[in-house]
């Protein structure tokens, strides 16, 4: 019952991890802007927002918004004409001097706190100098929200993948560790047990390699704009996978000669301890466009929040959960192959 | 005649998909090439320059340092086995592996060189980049020959070798492309901070080999 039990666990882990990260809904935040300057005196600056709603409900009201426009030291109050559940609108009185030709819009919120977009308003005319300050910005409120996940401009609603994408890459050293020990331990000992552990698990590895990549793949045409990117982190990804593909080719093609395990425990090994030292090198010194590398801010910094960590522990351990249990199975079909064999 | 030609078609096919490892062998061949020219792509010509260079480098490393095992079969296998000490053998092929690379450098790179010439703006040191080339042919021809000391137990031939040293020596060539690029700027090949990192690749791997080979080579 108790071995049932962790299965069982891990995936009940993963289905609420599943469950929460799609119905969890996200921060609100300004995706984009489009101004009306039609009338020079007054013109209508249209922000659409993403996520969570801003109001919700048919009669929508403007109380408790409140709309400033900043650029540097500069800060100019705009009059909310109309709140949608994402969209915006406010009158703003151009000013005639700015010390930088752009504004960014600070919008607060009565519920969601306060949401800003940079550069939402470009002011080509303006003579560079610091206007007259024409407002007072309110009390900043919290976030009354239920929660949410945090709302990140080019990554939007796919933050949810990262439930899926990151701990499958765990989970794939997590189980190719497990298959360099058990070929450590086959050049060791002899026993045979190990050589069938060490196939298994490279299958299993494999797999979420290859679940990794795709999940990254799709992610990254979101965010980035291409299925592939040149990236130190996908170069070590590529060559992970290219590697325990060509393990797996060893051992398909060189059949049931006896040799095999011996052979595959040493590339196993080689090709391991390779791949650490190259994974670890390669990133290093190269900018990569991941998240907490070099050149990019990196999610634990400030927007793995509290709900998204309380969504990715459970993940890393459930993906890991499930990994080993593809893996006992992966092994328990080996030796009912050998069992067969040997008849 | 047709219908013989046909049929023999076919038959390739068939053994073709059966052993599957050598299809694998030149996806592999054909991954590899276009992913380390994918890398220069974008960063103008001395990148592309550097990215043909080792591409040809590439597949010469391979014919070179992929046939060392050849030999090694049947009488003058059992010979070997009872004659020297694994690690002398091995260590004795990696020694001869790094002198093979520096001549067929110099080949490759003055025939690169004579028929393609300078990339344009190019701070060149043809003995920086011949230094260069052999020393990421050298790092790289340690995974070569490593990997065909495996491939050469199976009799999986040497497809084998280059569906499990390709995917080894990717980073390596990113790492000497760049290292040509540094020397393309005007920078001292030994100076480029690839070329300790190569240069412990080719040592680490050459260490590994040493240790593993023993194990590989019993029969």
């Amino acid at each position: 019952m108790s071995g049932k039990l962790w299965k069982w666990g891990g995936v009940a882990l993963l289905l609420m991890v599943v469950w929460d990260s799609f119905t969890t809904p996200m921060q609100p935040g300004w995706v984009a802007s489009e101004v009306d300057k039609s009338d020079a005196n007054a013109w209508l600056v249209e922000l659409s927002a993403a996520g969570h709603p801003l109001v919700d409900g048919v009669n929508d009201n403007t109380a408790g918004f409140q709309v400033i426009f900043k650029s540097e030291s500069a800060a100019l109050c705009a009059e909310v004409i109309s709140v949608e559940a994402h969209k915006l609108v406010c009158r703003l009185t151009p000013p005639d001097t700015l010390p930088r030709p752009s504004l960014d819009a600070f919008v607060m919120t009565p519920g969601a706190g306060s949401l800003m977009l940079r550069n939402a308003v470009s002011v080509a005319g303006a003579v560079k100098g610091v206007p007259h300050k024409n407002c007072e910005i309110g009390q900043m409120q919290p976030s009354t929200l239920p929660a949410t996940v945090p709302f990140q401009p080019n990554i939007l609603e796919t933050i949810r993948n990262l439930m899926f994408h990151v701990p499958m890459w765990f989970a794939m050293f997590f189980i190719m560790s497990l298959s360099f020990v058990s070929s450590l331990l086959y050049m060791r000992t002899g026993d045979i047990k190990y050589d069938q552990r060490a196939d298994a698990a490279s299958r299993t590895g494999l797999l979420f390699g290859v679940l990794g990549l795709i999940t990254g793949s799709v992610w990254a045409r979101f965010t980035w704009g291409a299925w592939w990117v040149a990236d130190p982190q996908l170069n070590g990804a590529l060559v992970t996978v290219l590697v325990y593909t060509g393990y797996r080719i060893l051992r398909a093609a060189t059949g049931d000669d006896d040799r095999v395990p011996r052979l595959a425990a040493a590339y196993n090994v080689f090709a391991f301890i390779l791949l650490v030292v190259l994974l670890m090198i390669l990133p290093k010194y190269n900018v990569s466009l991941h998240p907490g590398k070099d050149g990019s801010p990196g999610f634990n910094t400030y927007d793995l929040d509290n709900t998204l960590r309380s969504m990715f522990y459970p993940a890393v351990i459930g993906w890991g959960m499930l990994g080993y249990w593809i893996y006992t199975l992966g092994l328990r079909m080996i030796r009912v192959h050998r069992q067969l064999l040997n008849r | 005649m047709l219908a013989q030609a046909l049929h023999i078609a076919r038959l390739e096919a068939l053994l073709a998909l059966r052993k599957a490892h050598q299809l694998a062998a030149i996806a592999m061949f054909a991954v590899c090439a276009v992913y380390l020219v994918y890398q220069a792509d974008g960063f103008g010509q001395q990148n592309a320059w550097a990215a043909q260079l080792w591409v040809v480098y590439l597949f010469s490393i391979f014919s070179a340092a992929g046939r060392l095992f050849d030999r090694e079969q049947g009488p003058t296998r059992r010979y070997l086995q009872w004659a020297v000490h694994p690690s002398a053998l091995i260590g004795g092929k990696l020694l001869y592996a790094a002198v093979l690379t520096g001549a067929m450098t110099l080949l490759v790179f003055g025939a690169f060189y004579l028929l393609l010439g300078a990339p344009e703006g190019a701070n060149l040191s043809l003995l920086a980049l011949i230094g260069a080339g052999w020393w990421g042919a050298f790092s790289m021809a340690t995974t070569v020959t490593t990997v065909t000391a495996i491939a050469s137990q199976t009799r999986a031939g040497p497809a084998i070798a280059a569906v499990l040293g390709l995917p080894l020596l990717i980073p390596q060539l990113i790492l000497a492309t760049r290292m040509t690029r540094d020397v393309l700027d005007g920078l001292a090949w030994t100076t480029s901070e690839h070329f300790v990192f190569l240069g412990s690749l080719g040592l680490g791997t050459a260490v590994l080999a040493i240790l593993l080979f023993p194990y590989i080579w019993r029969s």
